[in-house]
């Protein structure tokens, strides 16, 4: 990073937060946390008094609402006397994200090496003000702590402010000038302030019950491609419904479809997320690489758990979305975990 | 920043009938874009409203900076592809992935291993030795296909013969056709070459089991595992690691691969290595 140098920690109260997110929405998008129908979304506010700046965890995770959406046009193909080819220029819109999580910080971290080439995310991460927040509370899903993404954010770079809630008010870290520019007007945090911060760490980190050791993990799955966890919770459980892929923060898979207009002038491509849990998703002409229910469920639960030399990061972020919106709630370290107690001989 | 999956419009400027299903054809595009597009590389070929799907280089680059790319026509993209005429306009973009390492075979022996469409990538491979042949040390190809019908290049087997060796099998030979080589698999053609597997480089390309027994065989025979590859086939939607569709173990196989040494990938799952 460009211009990296120490900021600054602040203490700025709830109130002035809210004051300073009120005072900001004429020139930004603001979106962060809001409670609606019992669940929290990354929604576009008008008002801080929306923000549920405590919160559990989301459906959708921040990487994919912000970044990586769900469907991206890429490109115009128009047919008159010949065909012609448009490229689509990205959005360039300014938004204030407020309020993501470490792991889901982490996540955003490894889309960027996927999509460092792309010009539809990268214009996205460019004109998006990240604020992330570390988490006051874990849940039962949550292991962040076993792959170093959380509870509390460790990482220096890649976005531009880190809040940490220690009750009456914010320890405010900003990371880029950009967000040096929202601490403007408040105090400096005292030393003991500062230390409130890990005392908050140390409790949370307490709290956490999943662990799973990730250590060795990769030749470990080499070594039991046919171990019968796979056959049996796949067969028991598994429904083969994507919901795992589709609320995972690092899945980056995705299909690429044309679309063409009834009057046949115009056809879109685009791109749209797609899941390795589908059939059809590694079918070539002839064959199809996962055509087992097995396959494909080991597919997902080693590419979150292995296959860190693709981009030097764990798949997974320890974030428990697919443990958690998964309806027959296989969970993905209790299958890890089996191999590991009883590998194959 | 550009957008990767912009394709560039490509001219057929010929045609030609390999098999009942299968058609060679010479692209004329960009020049400036495709003059080093290598043996075993590809390209994402396709057209407006139909997609795209990845095609490997099936001849070197000519001076003019036309190339080919031989299709078999059996998916919704290339049945399309099918019914383009010469002088039609397609889109494709690329050059991808990693190529045959021809530079590293040179000075010794090589041992070039097809089966069926698998030929299609390493003809350019042949055609590179024999522009140098006296670069490299003795060199075998050894092809199978389903039946004579299904022969690709077949016209080309007399001219390469005058340079290496050509060993021929065909699963089956259909009632009154006439085939004056082996039938059987292609492990068993090994048994004719004047090459030493120890001493060889291999590149093998085919269906997935053929390649298996292949290198399988090659490594009894003492290849060094250093010097035997293999290209795969996957699925791809976007040729450069990111829709994650060819992931194979680790491995992307449209930026890692498609040519890989056995030894990278032959431990992964959901394969038939």
């Amino acid at each position: 990073m460009t211009g990296e140098h120490a900021f600054q920690k602040y203490r700025i109260t709830k109130e002035s937060f809210r004051l300073l997110v009120d005072s900001l929405m004429g020139e930004l998008r603001v979106v962060g946390p809001v409670s609606e129908g019992g669940q929290i979304f990354f929604h576009e506010i008008s008002s801080a008094e929306e923000l549920q700046m405590n919160y559990p965890s989301t459906m959708e995770p921040p990487s994919k609402t912000f970044f990586y959406r769900p469907q991206e046009e890429l490109l115009i193909f128009e047919r008159g006397k010949n065909i012609s080819v448009k490229e689509i220029p990205p959005l360039e819109e300014k938004i204030l994200a407020l309020g993501v999580h470490p792991c889901d910080m982490h996540a955003i971290l490894y889309l960027d090496k996927v999509f460092h080439e792309d010009p539809y995310y990268m214009a996205r991460r460019d004109n998006t003000i990240l604020v992330a927040l570390n988490c006051t509370e874990v849940s039962e899903h949550c292991f962040c702590s076993s792959v170093g993404t959380g509870p509390h954010l460790k990482v220096e770079a890649g976005y531009d402010m880190l809040l940490t809630d220690v009750g009456e008010f914010y320890l405010a870290e900003p990371k880029t000038e950009r967000g040096a520019a929202l601490t403007q007007g408040v105090r400096p945090a005292r030393v003991d302030e500062l230390l409130l911060k890990d005392e908050e760490e140390k409790q949370l980190l307490k709290d956490i019950q999943k662990q799973i050791d990730v250590k060795g993990l990769d030749a470990c799955f080499l070594e039991n491609i046919g171990h019968p966890v796979w056959a049996r919770t796949s067969d028991e459980r598994c429904l083969s419904c994507g919901n795992c892929v589709m609320v995972c923060p690092t899945c980056f898979c995705h299909d690429v479809v044309d679309e063409t207009e009834m009057s046949l002038k115009t056809t879109r491509r685009l791109r749209r997320w797609d899941t390795c849990q589908d059939l059809h998703f590694a079918g070539v002409h002839g064959g199809n690489f996962r055509r087992t229910r097995a396959a494909r469920l080991r597919q997902f639960v080693t590419h979150k758990l292995d296959y860190t030399p693709q981009f030097g990061a764990t798949g997974t972020v320890g974030c428990g979305r697919c443990i958690r919106w998964c309806p027959t709630a296989i969970d993905l370290t209790e299958m890890a975990k089996e191999i590991q107690r009883s590998p194959l001989k | 920043m550009n957008n990767l999956l912009t394709p560039v419009k490509a001219a057929i400027l010929d045609i030609k009938d390999e098999t009942p299903d299968v058609r060679t054809y010479t692209i004329g595009a960009d020049a400036e874009k495709f003059k080093n597009f290598q043996p075993g590389q590809f390209n994402m070929v396709g057209a407006p409203g139909v997609g795209e799907a990845p095609i490997s280089l099936s001849s070197l680059v000519e001076d003019g900076g036309s190339f080919q790319h031989t299709i078999r026509s059996v998916g919704r993209v290339t049945q399309y592809l099918e019914k383009f005429k010469r002088g039609d306009e397609i889109f494709i973009r690329g050059p991808y992935g990693r190529p045959w390492p021809i530079e590293a075979a040179r000075g010794g022996d090589l041992l070039l291993v097809g089966g069926g469409l698998g030929l299609a990538p390493l003809r350019p491979v042949v055609h590179a030795v024999l522009k140098e042949r006296k670069s490299f040390g003795g060199v075998t190809l050894a092809y199978g296909a389903r039946d004579p019908l299904n022969i690709i290049c077949g016209d080309e087997f007399s001219h390469w013969q005058e340079s290496i060796q050509i060993l021929l099998t065909v699963d089956e030979v259909p009632k009154g056709t006439e085939w004056a080589h082996a039938t059987g698999l292609v492990t068993e053609l090994l048994d004719e070459t004047k090459i030493k597997p120890a001493e060889a480089t291999a590149f093998i390309c085919g269906p997935e089991i053929m390649m298996r027994f292949v290198a399988r065989r090659l490594l009894l025979e003492g290849i060094s595992p250093a010097r035997l590859y293999v290209s795969l086939e996957r699925r791809m939607k976007c040729g450069i690691g990111q829709c994650g569709h060819c992931q194979h173990g680790s491995a992307f196989v449209c930026k890692d691969g498609p040519v890989f040494l056995y030894r990278e990938i032959s431990r992964f799952p959901d394969g038939l290595l």
